[in-house]
Parts: C-alpha cells; structure tokens; sequence
C-alpha cells in the first residue's frame, strides 16, 4: 500500500513538473533533438520497479551455494520460455583435480579416465591441459581469480566426484552423431532369411559410412560388456579394457609421430644467419574443384580473386595453431 | 560453414554388446514384431529432439560469444570489446577479431583483471529511487554505506594513508567517511566471526555489536554528528565486545574471539577454530580490500548475476586462470538443445524459416 502510495505521488510530481522539465530537458539532449524526454515512468517500467522490490529481490544478492533461476530456486532452468535448454552441471574444483591427479600424477590413460567417471574424452583433456595452466600460473606466483571462481561455482548447478567410490556419471560419452546419411528414410529391400546387422545397414546407408559399433567413442567399453557378457570375470575385463585404451592411444601417438615425420621429411630447411627458409614442394596445377581451394597454392588462369571486394578487407584467421 | 543442424544420440555399450542390430529386422511382415504400445508406463514417451532451437548455433562459434558464454563478460557487446581491446587469447595468441570462429579443441584465456572488472561489483554505487520503502531500508543503510566506502576510498587515496592505519579511534578524522569506513570494517569482520562456530553468548553479544554498529551509522550521516564522539562509542562497543582495537585490528578480532572461551573448547574444537581463522586470513590474502582496482574491493559478484548463470555444456571453464576450452560445436539431443537461447520452439522455428531455408 505505501509503495503504490509512494509511487502515485512520484507520477504526480512528475506531471507537475512538466512544464519546467520541458524548458530544461532540450540543453541536456542531443542538439538534432527537439523532443523532450519523458519525466514520467511509464507503466512497465514502473511495474518493473515493483517486481524489482518484491519478487526480483530475492536475485539480486546471491548468498548460498544452490542455483537461483526465475523458474525457482536450485533447479536447472534458466529461461522460462525454454524448457528445452538446461543449465548443465560443471564439474567443482576437487572433480577437476582429482582428474588432473589421475591423468598426470598416476599415468592413467584419458580414454580410461573418461570410461571411469562418465566425462566425455574431449572434456577430460581439456581440464587437464587448464589445470597444467593453473599449476604453471601457481608456480609463477601469478595471481588466480580465486574470488570470482568461488562466486561462479556457487550460482552454477555442480557435480561432485568421491574418489575410491562408484560415481554416476557425469555426462554421455558414447555419443555419435547424426550422419546426413542416416537422416533419410530407406527401403531397402532383403531377403528375410538373412541376418541384417548395423553393418549392413551403414552399408546400405553408404558404402563408406562406418556403423555405430565403429563410430563411438569408446568401442573399447563395447568390448568389454561382451567379455563380460561371455563369463569373464568384471576385474579381468576391466583390466583388459584398460591394456586395449593404452594400445590405441599408443597406436594415435604413433600415427601423429608419423606424420610429423612425414612433413618434416617433405620440407628442405635451409639455415641463414637471420632466417631458416622452409621449402617444400607444391603443384600449381591443383587449384580445387572451384579454382580457389583455400588449401591449395594453385589458382586457374581467369578465376576472379574476391580478396579485394567489399567484405574481405579484414582477414579473419581460419585457425589459430 | 554449413547450416547442417547437429545433434547427436547416445549408444548403450551394454545393448551394443549383446545385440547386433539384426533383432530389429527380424520378423519384420511375418508377425513377430509388437508394434510399441505408447500408453505403456515403460515405454518412454516421444520427445522431439529441438533442431529448431539449433538455428543459431553457428554464432555460438563465434570468439566474443565464447567468452560471454563462460561467464568472462557480462554481456556479449562488452566481451566483444575484450576481444577488440586484445584482451583475449587464442592457444596463446593475441585474437583482436571477436568473428573469430573458434575450432574444437580452441583454448581462449581472457585477463583475469578485466574479468573481475565485468563481472564484480562497480564502485559507483546504482543509483537509488529517492525514497526507498520500509521492505529496504536494511539495504538503504547498506548502500549508504557502500558508496560512503567508495567515497572514504577515493579521499584516502588522496592522502596517500593506509586505510587500516586510519581505523586507530585517536586518529579522528574531522570527516565522517573514515569513520563510517571503520564502523563498516568492524561490523564485516563481526559478521564473519558469526559465521564460524562459536558460543551461543559469544553470538548474542555480536550481533547486539553489530546492531548498536548500525546506529551509529546512521548517526554518522547526520548533520551535527561528531566523529570523535562516534569514534569514542564505538571504541567503547569494541571494549564491551572484549575485542580491542589496534592497529591491525583483524587479528587481534579473531585472537580475541578464539582466547575468549579458549578454556571451555576442546582440542579438536580449537583445530577447527583454528582451521577456520586461517582460511579467513587466506580469504582475506586472495580477496584484498585495494583502491586501485577499477570494481568494488573486497570483489563481489554483480547484482543480479545468478539468475542468468550458466555455462554451455561445449565449453570447458576454468574460472580461476579465466580459460576455458571450445570442445565442440553444440549439439541438439532428444529433448534438449545446447544453444541457449530464451525463445520458445516456435519462435526459433519461425526464425530457422527466415534466415536460414529462405537463403
């Protein structure tokens, strides 16, 4: 009742100002503005207000350590209007360490971290390569922006590991995705006697696409629920499924140390006192299918170069090695 | 970049280890298969997976997006200056173009300073309605109080004296500001030896501290207040409080408070007291009252930031080096989507329908 009170009485002044307002409000705007602005609130603003005093007040401090969204307290929707967007979980700091402490400190492979606690692979390699950053900064002495870290975590939805203990998981981490191939709908005619697996059916999708059992992520964990399935006993599994991630990440370093090689192998560096110049060997012929490929150094005699049209003065990198 | 929408969908290894694919085809025409009854409370129900609400995915991609995504700005205009000011790296480079469109696997670090900047408690206090309702006044005093903080900064700045010298009552300064500092000071160091585990008694005479701490607050904004009179009565309320102002006061508070009922606490009683004293002091180390600093000091969250935070799931955040990684680029799943946006599903369609299969 007061504010409504307080708020009239504010309109009225308001109105009663008017004329003064109007003289003084053209020397303060904008000198092409002859259009005084409004001394008044308008009512949305002025609802706004009172919501701001009442509902809204409880989101202008934060105070606890649970989420505070308009859809209610400690839930996980931020947009009323969007039901189909969630705030995700993230991992609190001891998750990120106990991570960082498994990859570095006890030399566990990414794909078997990933496996233990249901963090997709990508995510794991990321945290540790930041935690490597933090340490590093630690190690410098440079100042981390600890406050604002606790602020953060404390607004956000959090996921908690205890270690030495079965933890459910974090995210999926077998996901594929959907290949256009896939996304049409397909008669295919067989005969029914035969038995027709997800690999005749990528097949018939597309002589190249690979089926889902080569597709995931972890093909390893496959392996292992059908030793499982088959009689062998859980541990043994489990460890065999841990000797087979190390044999493919073997297996991945070798490939990129292979084509390191490759590459270095393809250039000719020649040393001078100020520079190394770095040769390597280019056909001029392979221009792409549309003469201006741009991984290519080619260009076909006729091709318009558009570098100097209108939106091409700014070049933006592609990537950032 | 192609408008292909991703989505992707989860595989059980489990399922994917005893069946081959062949036990959906089988019996296919020749009534074996059971057509799925919908209304049984096993089966799940249908839900679309929001390709629609993908529509603007692709800008997700963009640098200035990222970091206002992780929470290093507060809105995406100002992140965008981040980037033009050259704020932001990419893998350890220098990016100064905020359409930068970043690469999975894409580590970007924003400074930590302007971070705190955009995301901590500006020094010019909000302006206020001139007349605040009864429902605020708790807030009133409080904001009263932060911009006579901001203001008592500023001058102490000018005299080049150290803030938590002034707190000594024989200094009596003729302005009120340091005054109203250190009774501000001396209620948040109360407030937070409230927090840590201590006698019901020892409560009870803190809050009744921090109660009379508040009237004289208030006095101090008054025409014909006299800072040394207020000075006086609050050194009196520290005595009553058994606490002893002195130059460095915080300490002293917290030796204070623990040498109390130091005899009626147990061994483990005192570890804990004394665990939670050092990890005040640590707080206060990584959190330090400095003028120099473009936002509020001790830093504090923005008003009204929690409603509005959340941290995309293909996005890696390391709040404490102000990096994050781009993982990958955001999917739709059954149900949900990855791109946030607050538009309903039928608006982002209509919006799909306009930019992107109109081309």
């Amino acid at each position: 009742m007061l504010a409504v009170a307080s708020s009239i009485t504010r309109a009225s002044v308001g109105v009663a100002r008017w004329p003064t307002q109007s003289l003084q409000v053209p020397a303060a705007a904008a000198s092409f503005s002859t259009t005084a602005s409004r001394p008044k609130f308008s009512k949305g603003r002025r609802m706004f207000r009172e919501w701001e005093r009442r509902q809204g007040r409880s989101y202008r401090r934060h105070n606890d350590n649970a989420t505070n969204y308009l859809t209610g307290r400690g839930g996980d929707r931020p947009f009323p209007l969007n039901p189909e967007f969630r705030s995700p979980r993230v991992l609190d700091e001891k998750a990120r360490e106990l991570v960082w402490e498994k990859v570095m400190r006890e030399g566990e492979t990414i794909k078997a971290v990933s496996a233990e606690f249901g963090i997709d692979i990508r995510r794991v390699a990321a945290i540790v390569r930041l935690k490597e950053v933090e340490k590093d900064w630690i190690a410098k002495n440079k100042p981390l922006a600890k406050p604002y870290s606790k602020a953060v975590l404390s607004m956000l939805p959090t996921h908690h590991i205890n270690p030495n203990e079965q933890n459910a998981p974090y995210e999926p981490i077998n996901e594929i995705h959907v290949h256009p191939y896939t996304m049409q709908q397909l008669f295919w005619p067989t005969s029914e006697s035969r038995h027709f697996t997800r690999e005749d059916a990528a097949k018939a999708f597309h002589p190249t696409l690979l089926s889902a059992d080569k597709r995931v992520p972890h093909p390893e964990l496959i392996q292992m629920e059908r030793e499982v399935e088959q009689g062998r006993p859980v541990w043994e599994a489990s460890e065999r499924f841990k000797q087979a991630v190390m044999e493919t990440e073997r297996n991945a370093a070798e490939k990129q140390i292979a084509k390191a090689a490759h590459e270095e192998k393809q250039t000719t560096r020649v040393n001078t006192e100020r520079f190394e110049f770095r040769f390597k060997q280019f056909n001029s012929e392979n221009v792409g299918p549309k003469g201006r490929s741009r991984n290519v150094v080619g260009w076909r005699y006729g091709t318009p170069l558009d570098d100097r049209s209108k939106g091409h003065q700014i070049k933006i990198p592609i990537s950032v090695p | 970049m192609g408008a292909r929408l991703l989505s992707v969908v989860n595989m059980n290894t489990k399922y994917m280890a005893t069946n081959d694919g062949s036990e959906l085809a089988a019996g296919r025409g020749s009534g074996k298969d059971e057509p799925t009854n919908w209304e049984s409370p096993r089966v799940q129900g249908r839900a679309r997976t929001p390709y629609m609400q993908m529509t603007f995915a692709p800008m997700e991609r963009r640098l200035d997006i990222a970091v206002f995504r992780a929470m290093f700005a507060s809105s995406a205009r100002q992140a965008r200056q981040f980037c033009v000011h050259g704020a932001v790296k990419v893998n350890g480079k220098v990016v100064p173009y905020p359409a930068y469109r970043l690469n999975p696997g894409d580590m970007f670090q924003v400074d930590p300073e302007r971070v705190l900047y955009a995301t901590g408690l500006s020094k010019q206090p909000p302006k206020r309605s001139k007349q605040p309702s009864l429902t605020q006044e708790g807030e009133a005093i409080e904001e009263v109080a932060e911009a006579a903080a901001e203001e008592s900064e500023v001058q102490a700045a000018e005299a080049e004296q150290d803030p938590d010298t002034t707190d000594a009552p024989e200094a009596a300064p003729v302005d009120m500001k340091p005054t109203q500092k250190q009774i501000q000071d001396l209620t948040a160091q109360a407030k937070a030896i409230l927090k840590e585990p201590v006698s019901a008694a020892r409560k009870r005479a803190l809050r009744k501290f921090i109660q009379s701490a508040r009237l004289l607050m208030s006095r101090t904004s008054r025409a014909n207040a006299s800072p040394t009179e207020i000075t006086d009565e609050l050194s009196t309320l520290v005595a009553e409080l058994n606490l002893g102002v002195g130059k460095d006061d915080k300490p002293a508070l917290k030796t204070a408070a623990s040498a109390d009922p130091i005899d009626s606490l147990t061994k483990s009683e005192l570890k804990q007291l004394e665990q939670c004293i050092e990890e005040h002091m640590r707080e206060d180390q990584e959190n330090p009252y400095d003028p120099s600093k473009p936002y509020a000091t001790p830093w504090r969250p923005r008003d009204y930031m929690a409603p509005f935070a959340f941290i995309p799931q293909y996005l890696e955040v390391n709040q404490n080096i102000c990096s994050a990684v781009y993982l990958r680029h955001p999917v739709a799943r059954k149900g949900f989507a990855e791109v946030p946006t607050p538009y309903p599903f039928e608006v982002s369609q209509l919006a799909f329908n306009w930019y992107l299969r109109r081309r």
